[in-house]
């Protein structure tokens, strides 16, 4: 196997992919530490005329230093691609743990919340502005700390940047006056996407979800929203401060540090002070369409995620000692596996055709997607996550997790779904399919 | 905190076998005494869940991870095995904090990857071999219900040996280890607990209830 390097950088699996960038993770050959490496056509960013926007705020990340900001560290070019190196972060998606464990009590979607405005002050106040805040970007370390990624990379050409022209990527988290094209300052707009986030912590929905576009521009332009019963009234009001239409009567980060309800428990994270920082490399980066010595190319590789001995074996219920700490809160989780040999692009659409025969919108990335819509009884909201990975040479693992509606509505959804796909999921040969399919709680906690 | 440490060495004599002192737990691992005191209180329930004798038995620790006394996984085996480092069967309390001291989100890399390292060595060979993966592939497939063929588990450790085993010796030694960690360090996700640096804020509500199988 050939291992492909990028200047110091020697590149692993693919760990993101989005329509025009690709996400990497990588190692410092001199230094044995891991990156994560955004790679990205240069040809897209430079038609776009972006590149000034880009590099000033490129520029300003290499500078930003803050626990709650994921780090930039440089920024390398060849002939036809950018490569950003980025601090890896190994703790996953804050979405993921809304969907492991449903909707995080008071105390800890505050923290959280306390942790996303620090990170979002700081880089307001260096001039970076994020214009896609949602929780997809909300990483968390090993530690369970919060690192907001992308800021200053909204001007990349990413398919959540470019709702404002095309219908793709989800308006759900955008401020009213961003999709109604009027120019817009970035830090309010950014205030209002915290909003959105906050509310989904504490509810584990959206705030503004609807099956059809116009729907959901009209909600979100009135601010049409209404909060769950068990929402404190501190959060209710400082939510509803946030979500306000208005961008110039909407509360300021300022404001909201001496908001009550975010003072609770309140500790400032400590600013880590920058050294020298060279930005030679983001001037090189950019300005030299025409001369570069390449790093070197490596080609385009994409399937899903490819998960060996080990990554199957940490699935085990017997490895995951959380449990023993579960606080008990949530009702049953359901989570379900099955396997397919059709190609993973075949599973993927199969899946979304038959999500959208029963009525539920999907949003697809990488190979992940997300299925959501009205329950039954169309009075709550139920979203399931669905992620292929590759096992063996010829075998995919599809794994399913019901992030939002009960149970039994979840078991309703998979038994629909699956009686819909019975030509790509695997049966065993000796005919006992029963079992393959059959749906587990993940614990039977109450 | 006086008046707590006082209180609690009044009551010393009636801790069971294994017992240990907080401050001395406190010296060895990244906890404070506070939260291991908070831990003990963890400890307790689940020791005294089906026989109350202060140790943790490994139907207790089966009946924490699956509510089900009687649930045959390996891996649980292996995680009971590797906290009873006395190896008398059971869980004693100093064992238990010391162990998941391991988890504890300061604790430096190489101690948790090395842990999984001789959790994963099924035989104390100081090797992962491939037979001893196939085993952990198989009870991992037969735990989520899934379904494949003796052919294809085999294509996935030969696959995972052709990955990791870069001296083609035939298994895996820790240094082997060590450099797929470092490629990929989400390998080693389910050794830290982020709960443990906030233990006794976000203590347990961890409620054994009557659910005890039957």
């Amino acid at each position: 196997m050939v291992v492909r390097k990028v200047g110091k950088y020697e590149l692993g699996r693919t760990i993101g992919e989005g329509t025009f960038a690709k996400v990497k993770f990588a190692q410092n050959t001199e230094t044995g530490e891991s990156v994560a490496m955004k790679i990205v056509d240069r040809s897209t960013i430079i038609k776009r005329k972006m590149v000034d926007q880009i590099k000033r705020e490129i520029s300003i990340m290499k500078l930003v230093r803050h626990p709650c900001v994921v780090r930039l560290y440089e920024v390398l070019a060849s002939r036809t691609k950018i490569y950003i190196i980025l601090e890896y972060i190994t703790g996953g998606e804050l979405f993921d743990k809304i969907v492991r464990n449903g909707r995080l009590s008071e105390a800890e979607a505050r923290t959280y919340f306390q942790q996303l405005i620090d990170g979002v002050d700081y880089c307001h106040s260096k001039g970076v502005y994020h214009r896609d805040l949602k929780p997809e970007n909300l990483l968390l370390d090993s530690q369970g700390n919060l690192k907001i990624s992308d800021f200053g990379l909204s001007a990349l050409p990413e398919p959540g940047v470019t709702i404002l022209k095309t219908t793709c990527g989800t308006p759900n988290y955008v401020a009213p006056e961003v999709l109604s094209h009027k120019g817009y300052n970035g830090a309010v707009a950014d205030v209002w996407s915290c909003g959105v986030i906050l509310y989904v912590l504490m509810a584990g929905y959206l705030p503004f979800d609807e099956l059809d576009l116009p729907t959901l521009y009209s909600k979100i332009d009135k601010a049409e929203f209404a909060c769950p019963s068990y929402f404190a009234l501190g959060a209710k009001s400082l939510i509803r401060r946030i979500l306000d239409p208005n961008p110039e009567t909407r509360i300021t980060i300022a404001e909201i540090r001496k908001d009550e309800w975010f003072v609770k428990d309140y500790t400032p994270v400590q600013l880590i002070d920058y050294e020298h920082v060279n930005l030679d490399d983001v001037y090189a980066a950019f300005d030299d369409p025409e001369e570069q010595k390449g790093a070197q190319e490596e080609t385009g590789d994409t399937g899903p995620l490819t998960l060996n001995a080990f990554d199957l074996i940490i699935l085990s219920q017997g490895l995951n000692l959380a449990t023993l700490f579960d606080r008990g809160k949530d009702s049953m989780k359901h989570q379900t596996r099955f396997i397919s040999h059709k190609p993973a692009n075949v599973v993927l659409s199969s899946m979304e055709v038959v999500s959208q025969s029963m009525g539920f919108k999907t949003h697809i990335r990488n190979y992940k997607m997300r299925v959501e819509g009205l329950s039954a009884n169309k009075t709550s909201h139920f979203s399931v996550i669905l992620e292929v990975f590759k096992v063996a040479p010829s075998f995919l693992m599809v794994d399913i997790q019901n992030a939002a509606g009960d149970a039994e509505e979840y078991l309703k959804f998979y038994k629909t779904f699956c009686s819909k796909l019975d030509d790509i999921i695997w049966k065993p040969p000796d005919g006992s399919s029963v079992r393959n399919r059959a749906t587990k709680p993940k614990s039977k906690r109450r | 905190m006086l008046a707590f440490v006082k209180c609690f060495s009044l009551k010393r004599t009636k801790h069971p076998p294994g017992y240990e002192d907080p401050h001395v737990l406190a010296s060895e691992t990244p906890f404070t005494v506070n939260e291991i005191e908070a831990l003990h209180d963890l400890f307790k329930k689940l020791s005294t869940s089906i026989i109350d004798d202060g140790l943790i038995h490994k139907e207790e620790f089966l009946l924490a991870l699956f509510r089900n006394s009687s649930m045959q996984n390996l891996f649980a085996d292996r995680v009971f095995y590797m906290f009873d480092r006395k190896r008398n069967g059971v869980i004693e309390f100093g064992e238990f904090v010391r162990s998941l001291s391991i988890f504890h989100p300061y604790t430096p890399e190489h101690e948790k990857s090395s842990f999984m390292f001789k959790l994963y060595d099924l035989h104390g060979t100081g090797f992962i071999e491939p037979h001893e993966l196939k085993k952990m592939v198989g009870a991992l497939l037969s735990e989520t219900d899934l379904e494949l063929s003796e052919e294809s588990i085999e294509a996935i450790v030969e696959q995972t040996m052709l990955e990791v085993d870069t001296n083609k010796d035939g298994k895996i030694d820790e240094d082997e280890w060590k450099e797929l960690v470092a490629k990929n360090p989400s390998i080693l996700k389910n050794m830290t607990l982020p709960y443990l640096k906030e233990v006794t804020l976000a203590f347990p509500s961890f409620v054994l209830d009557s659910e005890v199988d039957d």
